[in-house]
């Protein structure tokens, strides 16, 4: 079990945006988060990347939580935020500098993986440039990067889709694929449904902060069997009804 | 349109009373009303030895009011979305930027005025204007800023160049015109003609309010403008709306690559870089150890020296405390694995191997200046290890723990 999160009830200020979340993600599993806007997805992902302190309930990651040990939970957790966040200082290949020397990465091998990820986003002749000028969608995959070479147990990723080219989507969801099948797990908010569909083991649906309904797909047409077939007739039927 | 205006300089003042508190509760704030009363002693001092003189004096006069009359802009207050909200009332927005030049005269002639009556005692011993003569002066100062202003009120609207409505020619050549007839030949002449050039403009601009707006430059002005402001109040506390721009600088690498890529160095790695790269600090920075290393070059004495000394490295270490946050909203750093005491660390060292630098180019010089003077170098010397130590490990700790707690 890589991620365990139990009761939480958590948000910004006093009010609470969640109201008691519970779901987990186990080894090897791609798990979508589900949710309008303001359902609290984003809240969820700062709880979970330890931005945010929960009011009550708990956040485990493979059995232990920030309070234990604040650099151990983190060293779990990569993180590709919704927009791409990049240090407007900082050259291209600083920025993997920068990963590698927070998360004490071999420097070697690190680089290694980095080399091969820009020549699969063609970023590889981009090394010294500022990332801080690129596109919003060649920053994304700085981010992809950036995460990718961590040795993380999970994945973090904020809804990724959007900005990207249809290439390095399908190179995204194939680096994904290749982490599943060494055991580790992914946790994506997403609102582009039909690739969730496709790709994500699990869903997790938020409606005004509480988790509406959690399973396979399989599971969410067995609960909802007049909505239709597909996650996006599903999902459409549970937010209208919910209102 | 013009309660659209009020209504925008209600929140920009209440911004800037904001800030204010923050500056005025620092400090920087004593520091800088010894420097202004130093500043006013010495010259008040000089002008009881002042002897009249006709050729460097009225020069002197030239240059100061030449380069005065260009402070003070016109704050539209517009805000970059405007451009999109307000494309439906362009046709009015002419009413609402006379407001602003309203506004901005009253405020850009107090300025004027301010720095014509500080060189008055020199106007008046070099020139030996009577009391109307200085009326008429002050008059004329006005005028030309108001021209001066119209310029940027013209060019808010989309018309042609002219050579006659360039901004050299308004801010530049008219202004050194106008004071060198009056300084040298007739101040009644300078004032005539500052009213003429006056009128015309306000004609042109009469007929400038009806093209269409030149949004883009109205927007790029005015944020130039706040960013000046916010600039300052940065120094004080935390502005978000700052950002610099970058400078690679590549010939630092050598320095920089120096950090090892270890956890403990995260921070280090990163003020280090993001101090070199934002042209902001790293402007701020050489341009006081350039100004401060040639005044210590001109200036001789047995104490001086060393205040300067003192003084500039304050200065410049004072300024550079804000850069502490500087990452503070980006939110990587919050959740990379790295024990957050290192902070406070690296940026000490960062901040103290820039003070070092200065500090070593300061004694040098001072050393140059003063090679005879043994004890005024020894001076310099302590002073600045006391000095360094002192704000690096108490102060400078102490402030950030300050700003820390008014996030």
């Amino acid at each position: 079990m890589t991620l365990k999160v139990t009761d939480l009830v958590g948000g910004y200020s006093q009010v609470p945006v969640l109201k008691n979340v519970n779901f987990d993600i186990k080894d090897g599993e791609l798990v979508g988060l589900i949710g309008l806007n303001g359902a609290g997805k984003s809240t969820t992902i700062n709880h979970i990347i330890g931005l945010l302190k929960p009011f009550s309930g708990s956040i485990k990651i493979n059995d232990l939580t920030i309070n234990e040990d604040v650099d151990g939970y983190k060293k779990q957790i990569a993180y590709i935020p919704e927009s791409p966040i990049v240090y407007k200082e900082l050259t291209l290949k600083e920025h993997i500098e920068m990963t590698i020397m927070a998360y004490n990465l071999d420097v070697d091998l690190a680089w290694n993986k980095a080399n091969e990820l820009l020549k699969m986003f063609r970023l590889e002749n981009k090394l010294d440039w500022f990332p801080d000028n690129f596109s919003k969608g060649m920053r994304q995959k700085v981010m992809i990067v950036c995460a990718f070479i961590t040795d993380a147990d999970l994945y973090v990723i904020d809804e990724p889709f959007l900005g990207l080219d249809p290439l390095a989507v399908d190179d995204l969801l194939n680096l994904i694929d290749k982490k599943k099948r060494e055991g580790k797990s992914i946790l994506m908010s997403t609102h582009v449904l039909d690739t969730a569909e496709k790709f994500c083991d699990r869903f997790v649906l938020l409606h005004d902060g509480h988790v509406r309904m959690e399973g396979n797909i399989d599971e969410l047409r067995n609960a909802f069997p007049d909505a239709g077939e597909s996650l996006n007739d599903i999902y459409l039927s549970l937010a209208k009804g919910g209102e | 349109m013009s309660t659209f205006f009020k209504q925008r300089l209600g929140n920009h003042a209440r911004e800037l009373f904001r800030y204010l508190r923050y500056v005025f509760n620092d400090y920087f704030m004593l520091a800088l009303i010894f420097f202004i009363g130093g500043a006013g002693y010495y010259y008040s001092n000089a002008l009881k030895t002042l002897q009249p003189n006709h050729t460097w004096q009225p020069l002197l006069i030239l240059i100061v009011l030449v380069f005065g009359i260009q402070l003070g802009r016109l704050a539209t207050l517009v805000k970059r979305p405007d451009y999109v909200f307000l494309i439906p009332r362009e046709g009015q927005m002419h009413s609402y930027l006379s407001r602003a030049f309203q506004y901005s005269a009253i405020m850009a002639s107090g300025i004027q005025l301010i720095i014509t009556v500080i060189l008055l005692p020199i106007i008046e011993l070099s020139l030996g204007f009577n009391s109307l003569e200085i009326i008429s002066f002050l008059i004329l100062m006005v005028t030309l800023k108001i021209s001066w202003l119209d310029y940027d009120y013209i060019s808010s609207f989309q018309v042609q160049d002219k050579w006659y409505l360039s901004k050299v020619m308004i801010r530049w050549i008219i202004p050194v015109i106008v004071l060198g007839i009056s300084i040298y030949l007739n101040v009644y002449i300078g004032l005539a003609v500052s009213i003429v050039v006056c009128v015309l403009l306000a004609f042109k601009k009469n007929t400038a309010k009806y093209n269409p707006l030149n949004w883009r430059k109205i927007i790029d002005t005015e944020e130039a403008r706040m960013h000046g402001i916010y600039q300052f109040f940065n120094l004080f506390t935390d502005v978000p709306m700052i950002s610099g721009s970058i400078k690679r600088r590549k010939f630092l690498d050598l320095i920089l690559k120096k950090i090892k890529l270890i956890p403990q160095n995260t921070y280090l790695y990163l003020y280090s870089h993001g101090i070199i790269r934002d042209n902001e600090m790293s402007g701020l920075y050489r341009r006081l150890t350039i100004i401060g290393g040639i005044l210590l070059l001109l200036v001789t004495g047995k104490i001086l020296p060393i205040i300067l000394c003192l003084l500039f490295i304050y200065l410049i270490g004072f300024q550079l405390i804000p850069f502490y946050f500087h990452f503070y909203d980006n939110v990587f750093v919050h959740i990379y694995p790295i024990n957050q005491k290192n902070q406070i660390k690296s940026f000490q060292t960062v901040i103290g191997w820039m003070l070092v630098t200065t500090a070593i180019i300061f004694g040098i010089i001072v050393g140059i200046a003063n090679y005879k003077n043994v004890n005024t170098i020894l001076g310099v010397v302590f002073g600045e290890a006391i000095e360094l130590f002192i704000f690096l490990k108490i102060y400078l700790p102490r402030r950030i723990k300050k700003s820390e707690f008014n996030r």
